[in-house]
């Protein structure tokens, strides 16, 4: 992705887009316990410490689980794929699949995470978001 | 409770008022003697319970408006429950309704607010990856899911006020529309208007109006989703869980005990994550005990013998009071023919909402003995 093509995070409290189109997931860190949870919380709930701190996720994970959406919504086109992507803090994050064809997709993939195009703010400026793509595809 | 369907001339007040007038008229009693009203819905505004109110003359009750997502009319028995075990009140009317084909076409989705919808989560396709899993883990096969709506469709034929009146087969299931892979339009719930109503009394109330032999509410069990602090299964339900061993120690009965029960299958993998969390199959064996017919009516252990959300419809406010309205039918032996032989504990669950990073939102079950 071109530093021009950046636009701002579709949500700023849930993902990090830096300048150059690099990013991360964010969420909570318990300096108390280690859990970590997405998104940002207020407490753990794991040891009830309020000392968390926001972290940013790592990157690649494992395909827990997928679907292939097709009755359309309002607000995205069909067919699209939706998945749960284990990451090695210990949390479970859905979103959509891309960068390769629907009927690739299978259970225990390695996925990274990819910021893209993602809709339009309030104002109609583009934004950023993000999807996660098979990790063997994603060279470029 | 009203005809479930689709009634494109009424309202949520309307249905809610003709489902109260359905309750005073099976209990025989005064409406006058109702002392306070809960209201259980999600999408039909502020104040419907009074707007049902104001459509039958009964003003100036304490009255209110209960919202737990598909939980909500559930909820409202609960709290209809508590007002009674406190000694507050004598005679209390729950109230479920939702007027839902003016409100929502095609996919329900989490609130706008959810991180998960913000990225395309909906309903089916949330429970389409649960369903994918189970698969995966289970070795369940395609047609075995088939064989749920297949059920409960068959139930609801059997079934007047139910939406959907015709049997279907196996190969109707999967030659339906997809929806969210591997689930069709068979595999969901319809988008249905209704509304359901039910009174409840103390036993002194139930020794003073007492219409033949009063149906006992042993239990009415409630639980939020806990946040998960690591990943666990999504083919398991601890909220359910949880909320059954909450009920089946009020009321002093085992999952062995339970004779049917009514369950939340918003979707045909619903009814399988259910009645697995409930206790009532070991996990894992429950597609092939359907496979069995062990969960039909004639079967050793009847599941949504109603029709079910898949069957009977999904009104949301109006699901968990109707699950106690049939629990009631059943074990008074009124259930026409559909009726269970011998019936006697009926366990009734609901299961509502979806937020991200917590397992599950809003989860009732209910206990009635005959």
């Amino acid at each position: 992705m071109t530093e021009s093509a950046v636009g701002v995070s579709f949500r700023p409290g849930e993902l990090e887009v830096r300048p150059d189109g690099s990013g991360n997931l964010l969420g909570s860190r318990c300096r108390s316990c280690g859990a970590h949870f997405f998104p940002v919380r207020q407490a753990c709930s794991g040891c009830l410490s309020d000392d968390l701190e926001t972290v940013g996720f790592s990157t690649e994970g494992t395909l827990y689980t997928y679907s292939v959406v097709r009755q359309s919504t309002p607000a995205f086109d069909v067919p699209y794929a939706l998945g749960y992507v284990d990451f090695p803090e210990g949390v479970r994050i859905m979103g959509q699949i891309s960068g390769c064809e629907l009927d690739e997709i299978h259970i225990g993939m390695p996925m990274v995470l990819s910021l893209e195009p993602f809709g339009e703010d309030d104002e109609g400026n583009p934004t950023t978001g993000y999807r996660f793509r098979p990790a063997e595809a994603s060279s470029d | 409770m009203t005809r479930f369907g689709k009634h494109p001339d009424a309202d949520a007040a309307d249905l809610g008022a003709e489902a109260l007038r359905g309750a005073v008229s099976d209990a025989g009693i005064d409406p006058r003697a109702i002392e306070a009203v809960y209201c259980g819905h999600v999408f039909q505004g502020m104040v419907t319970g009074q707007r049902i109110l104001a459509q039958v003359g009964l003003a100036g009750l304490p009255l209110s408006n209960v919202e737990n997502a598909c939980s909500s009319g559930a909820t409202a028995i609960r709290e209809a429950s508590l007002a009674i075990r406190a000694g507050e009140h004598d005679v209390v009317l729950a109230v479920g309704t939702e007027h839902l084909t003016s409100r929502f076409r095609g996919a329900l989705t989490p609130d706008k607010s959810d991180p998960e919808a913000a990225v395309g989560a909906t309903m089916p396709g949330v429970y389409a990856m649960r369903a994918r899993r189970y698969m995966e883990d289970f070795g369940m096969t395609r047609e075995q899911l088939a064989l749920i709506p297949v059920k409960n469709k068959t139930n609801a034929a059997r079934n007047p006020l139910a939406h959907f009146r015709e049997p279907i087969t196996v190969e109707d299931v999967l030659e339906s529309r997809p929806i969210a892979d591997p689930l069709n339009l068979h595999d969901c719930s319809p988008v249905t208007d209704g509304a359901a109503a039910v009174i409840l009394m103390s036993d002194q109330a139930a020794k003073k109006y007492g219409n033949g032999q009063p149906i006992r509410l042993a239990a009415s069990a409630l639980r939020s989703g806990t946040v998960d602090v690591e990943p666990t299964s999504m083919t398991f339900e601890p909220l359910t869980w949880a909320t059954a061993q909450d009920a089946y120690e009020r009321a002093g009965i085992g999952p062995e005990d339970v004779d049917f029960a009514e369950v939340h299958d918003c979707f045909s993998i619903a009814e399988v994550l259910r009645v697995e969390g409930l206790g009532l199959f070991e996990q894992g064996e429950y597609p092939a005990a359907v496979e069995r017919g062990e969960a039909d009516i004639e079967g050793r252990l009847p599941i949504n013998p109603s029709g079910g959300l898949l069957g009977k419809g999904h009104p949301l406010g109006g699901t968990g009071v109707a699950q106690v309205v049939e629990l009631v039918r059943q074990l008074r032996g009124e259930a026409g023919d559909r009726q269970i032989e011998n019936a006697r504990v009926g366990l009734a669950h609901c299961r509502g909402g979806k937020a991200v990073g917590i397992e599950g939102a809003a989860c009732t079950v209910q206990i009635l003995v005959r």
